[in-house]
């Protein structure tokens, strides 16, 4: 049997053995993860049902020999970053290296370039999920989703992130297959953009070794975050997912894969498209609208490309549906590529802007996430497990009939989920935004909302567990197969060139062509059409059709030269490299800089948040620290519902001191972005210690150890210290000066609280005799510092209005283009800045 | 090539010289045993993107540069006025004939006492207790009693009541929650009524407990 490229039988023939061994180690790896990652999954999910599952289920399994009434360490804003990290990062991140590490290998026909790299890719990776498996439920967090992770582990991510992606390039460098495979394709854009998007969003710096503030806030860490989080998602998720279904499917299939021409057109518009999409968890927020505009536009483009690479994937089997009926492999690989084909239909779909703003913050975004990393990388896992192992240990799979017992059990399971939570979203987006008769107020309270889905919820949870048991028989199956068999290297014999035919385009070749030309100047017109003022836009949009109809025409005219040129590119691994973060880079520059270099708050219009105190900054610490961003947002979007249930939409301004932003992705509580005022103090003294004392619907835990434990406020100096470095017009103070500050404060709501006659929860070896001695005792914990934050949120100053015409910035506005529309929209946006609904001033800073 | 030996009798059966429709072609690289069709691209699926492609540049041109679409802020700010408007014109109709005689009546009232009630035990129970004494088994509730006679706000009389439980106490912070956004007027004339029920007034219009 021959290969391309390499049917001159010249040079010296090499039997070259594959390093098998970190395969069979990632694959390891990512099955006992896995399990781990589901087994907290299904835990936090019947939390959703049963609080007693933040802990006090542990006082049932110990017959009451170890009483509590709820643990810190597993809440659900502890256990779901260490849930979601465990599954991104340590079950699909294992599974991607294990599956890259096997396809590459045979790709480039020839073994991975350093086995020592490899190795410190395997344990360096496994030791940074311990870390994470001990740093998260301790409450050691930075606070923003899938980036929660404290600072010194991030060095550790991104130093062996660059190991695996020297080692894989080095691999491709030395490889004997001149030409690059389509999976490799995908393999590139992954490492090169994760790297990008990881580096970008956690930018921070340090105030202790545990404890650091990212460098963007509020809205700029909001647009960082989710360009960051949706495109973990798009290169994470999805990119290396891609190239291994274009490795193991057609591999399974043993037919030819559908489409090349396809391959490389979804490839490159998938790339260009996906980036720009990460807004569209921003939407109707206050986020800057040209932002969202293109998010959405941008995920509704993204729709062709995503399924592209579905038809890859299901057309390829054309010729190969009768193995669906005897193959689990195949069976796993079609539910996988389906559950992709609707995630990526589903996706679009949930970013257009008013479908969003009934399915944002509820269960629908939870189900459809659900459908990717389960049913899309999860079926794929277990496909490519099934198919590796009798390879890896040449044996044959243990049992067959396990393997499909597994897959009823996972789509069965997976099904369960996703329908549950699509119900249960609509239903709650339905349920929030209902009016009574005449229009003046909503009928349910929000904590109604969720317990109307009590039922779906409890699907959902009953779904996850299927999902968990159908892996638990994945694990058995493989390990009996491995124990079946011996650990076996796979061998290719190659004809090693002495001169290689590759990598030898020069770099004229590169850029200097049609292709890249004819995409070069319709994207420079596109982006001119975005940000142009008045008539020069009209001017730029008609040269971009102009240029986009010449180039169909010239690809039409000289088809061979440009497909010449792609296959020559195919060659030369960093010219594609290079090429690649080009495409990927576009969308993120152009959506980002903008807004994080003058979006600071000398161009906030409108409202601006009035600085924490030192006691409220500590308070805000360990709301991050306890994860209520997992449940509460604090973002009032510019919605009607919303509104009248919260209060006045939340402005730019009013999030810009906010260090990580918290304005949240999911609501299982209500809003919190104007919570200040609203409550008294001893009111959320008594829901942190029994949230169902005041709401008999609440799944909220007991926040008990709250009460008891100290508040950091040592470490506010150097916080304060850093937060000014970051622009928070904090005075200057010693530090004696911030923690008197934060003393003070703190004894007020002390003695508020102990003179409203709460009662402080008992606890061993703690007496408390007197009122006095009750507010001595209170001042120093966490509830208090938590409160003065609560009573913040919301907090701003009216900004005078700056004449019209007379913006101060002189490069570019945060809002632009909307800045630059023609008059009859500057005059509406004058209006704009009078709210029309009244709200007083929330308090001011006590 | 030779990989392990399961490898090389899977890429044996590859497909060779079969018959290929029209216009497809099969390449003739082969990566590790897989090969590659090339052919045309699905045409509804190149539609997708096209009528995307469309809708964008549509709907960007409409909003941008013909400013033919509400901004957010507008849309909100004119749905806000409607529903402003209504909520005044409800309240102005409760309000209307409502004074501390009007709302003693309604306090004997048996069917806005059970309206009230309802609510009362549903949102207002969690601070005040079921049985109006700010406690439950025994632990202080953060409301204030409303079984006593000490009125910490609004004087005691029915509108001053009326009036905390829709505006909330002076001081949010320390006190009560505004209920108006919730409960509407309505709600809230039938909240007062029960809580008046089990009250009677003094000489002097305040109201103390019943038989006390």
């Amino acid at each position: 049997m021959t290969d391309g490229m390499s049917n001159q039988k010249s040079g010296l023939k090499q039997t070259i053995e594959f390093d098998d061994k970190s395969v069979r180690w990632f694959m390891g790896a990512s099955i006992v993860w896995a399990l781990v990652a589901m087994l907290v999954g299904v835990i936090i999910a019947f939390q959703m049902n049963f609080w007693q599952m933040n802990g006090k289920f542990i006082e049932w399994l110990t017959f009451g020999a170890f009483k509590t009434e709820g643990l810190e360490y597993l809440t659900f804003g502890r256990l779901r970053p260490l849930h979601t990290n465990a599954a991104i990062f340590a079950f699909v991140g294992n599974m991607m290296f294990a599956g890259i590490y096997y396809s590459t290998q045979r790709l480039c026909k020839c073994r991975t370039a350093s086995d020592l790299l490899s190795r410190i890719h395997f344990w360096g990776w496994q030791l940074i999920i311990v870390s994470a498996a001990i740093t998260l439920p301790i409450g050691l967090t930075r606070g923003k989703e899938y980036a929660e992770l404290i600072w010194p582990i991030n060095i550790a991510v991104a130093v062996i992130w660059l190991v695996f992606g020297f080692n894989f390039l080095w691999t491709l460098k030395k490889r004997n297959e001149p030409s690059l495979y389509v999976a490799l394709w995908f393999y590139i854009a992954t490492i090169i953009t994760v790297t990008v998007l990881y580096v970008v969003n956690h930018l921070q710096i340090p105030t202790s070794w545990t404890h650091a503030y990212p460098v963007f806030s509020g809205v700029q860490d909001a647009l960082v975050q989710w360009w960051y989080g949706h495109n973990a998602v798009a290169f994470f998720l999805t990119t290396p997912m891609l190239g291994i279904m274009y490795y193991f499917l057609p591999k399974a299939a043993d037919r030819p894969v559908y489409s090349y021409r396809l391959s490389i057109i979804h490839f490159w518009s998938l790339v260009f498209i996906y980036i720009w999409a990460g807004p569209h968890h921003l939407l109707n927020t206050a986020l800057p609208k040209w932002l969202q505009m293109l998010a959405m536009f941008f995920s509704l483009m993204l729709w062709a490309p995503s399924w592209g690479g579905m038809l890859n994937g299901l057309l390829t089997l054309r010729g190969a549906w009768d193995k669906l009926r005897t193959d689990p492999v195949i069976k796993f690989f079609v539910a996988a590529v389906t559950f992709y084909g609707m995630c990526t239909f589903e996706g679009p779909l949930l970013a257009i802007r008013s479908v969003n703003a009934l399915s944002h913050y509820t269960d629908w975004t939870i189900g459809h996430v659900h459908s990717g990393t389960l049913g899309w990388n999860g079926f794929l896992a277990a496909g490519m497990f099934y198919w590796l192992a009798p390879r890896l240990w040449k044996t044959k799979l243990w049992s067959v009939p396990l393997a499909n017992m597994h897959f009823w059990l996972g789509l069965i399971g997976i099904l369960l989920y996703v329908g549950s939570m699509w119900v249960a979203g609509i239903m709650q987006g339905l349920l929030l935004n209902q009016t009574d008769e005449t229009g003046t107020r909503l009928i349910y309270e929000f904590a109604e909302t969720v317990d109307k889905i009590n039922l779906l919820l409890l699907a959902r949870a009953i779904g996850g567990t299927l999902f968990l048991v159908g892996f638990i028989l994945l694990a058995i199956n493989i390990y009996k197969t491995a124990r079946s068999g011996q650990p076996v290297n796979g061998t290719v014999e190659v004809y090693v060139e002495e001169e290689k035919k590759q990598d030898n385009m020069t770099w004229g070749n590169v850029f200097r062509n049609d292709p890249i030309a004819y995409t070069f100047w319709i994207i420079v017109f596109m982006l001119l059409w975005f940000f142009l003022p008045p008539f020069a836009n009209w001017i730029a949009l008609a040269i971009t059709l102009i240029l986009t109809w010449m180039a169909v025409r010239a690809f039409k005219k000289s088809t061979k030269k440009w497909s010449d040129w792609h296959e020559t590119l195919l060659e030369n691994y960093l010219p594609f490299t290079v090429l690649v973060f080009i495409a990927m880079f576009i969308g993120g520059a152009i959506q980002i800089i903008p807004t994080v270099t003058v979006n600071r708050a000398k161009n906030i219009e409108d409202r601006l948040q009035v600085p924490y105190t030192p006691l409220e900054l500590a308070g805000r610490d360990i709301y991050i620290s306890e994860g209520c961003y997992n449940c509460h947002s604090q973002m009032i979007r510019t919605l009607v519902p919303e509104v009248m249930r919260y209060g006045d939409y939340s402005r730019m301004g009013e999030s810009i001191y906010d260090f990580p932003f918290q304005w949240g992705s999911k609501r299982t509580g209500p809003d919190l972005a104007r919570e200040a005022g609203k409550r008294g103090d001893d009111w959320h003294f008594a829901h942190m210690m029994n949230p169902r004392s005041l709401n008999r619907q609440s799944r909220m835990p007991n926040y008990v150890w709250l009460a008891h434990q100290d508040t950091d406020i040592k470490a506010l100096p150097s916080k304060i210290a850093v937060q000014r470095r970051l622009g928070v017009p904090y005075e200057a103070m010693t530090k004696n000066v911030i923690l008197d500050k934060a003393k003070k404060q703190a004894q007020e709501i002390a003695s508020r609280l102990i003179d409203a006659q709460i009662s402080i929860p008992e606890k061993e070896g703690v007496k408390i005799a007197s009122s006095a001695e009750a507010k001595e005792y209170l001042q120093s914990k966490q509830i208090v510092a938590l409160i003065a934050y609560l009573q913040k949120l919301g907090t701003y100053e009216e900004v005078e209005a700056k004449p019209e015409g007379t913006h101060q910035s002189t490069t570019i506005k945060p809002g632009l283009p909307d800045t630059y529309r023609p008059s009859h929209k500057v005059k509406k946006k004058a209006a704009e800045e009078k709210p029309a609904t009244e709200k007083p001033a929330a308090t001011p800073a006590k | 090539m030779a990989d392990n030996k399961d490898n090389t009798a899977e890429t044996t059966s590859k497909v060779k010289e079969e018959q290929l429709p029209e216009g497809v072609v099969l390449r003739d690289h082969v990566y590790d045993g897989i090969q590659e069709y090339d052919q045309k691209l699905p045409n509804w699926w190149l539609f997708t993107l096209y009528i995307m492609i469309v809708f964008f540049i549509g709907y960007w041109v409409a909003y941008y540069q013909f400013g033919w679409i509400k901004s957010d802020v507008e849309r909100l700010n004119d749905a806000m006025a409607v529903v402003k408007a209504a909520q005044k014109a409800e309240l102005e109709k409760v309000v209307a004939n409502l004074d501390d005689d009007a709302l003693g009546k309604m306090s004997q009232d048996p069917a806005m006492i059970s309206a009230g009630e309802k609510t009362f035990q549903t949102v207002c129970f969690a601070c005040h207790g079921k049985d109006l004494s700010a406690t439950m088994g025994g632990a202080k509730l953060p409301g204030e009693p409303l079984n006593d006679a000490i009125w910490k706000y609004g004087e005691g009389k029915p509108m001053g009541v009326f009036n905390i439980v829709m505006k909330g106490s002076p001081d949010v912070t320390k006190g009560m929650v505004a209920f108006e956004g919730q409960l509407g007027a309505k709600g809230v004339v039938e909240v007062v009524a029960y809580i008046l029920s089990h009250h009677e007034a003094k000489a002097d219009g305040t109201a103390k407990p019943k038989g006390k």
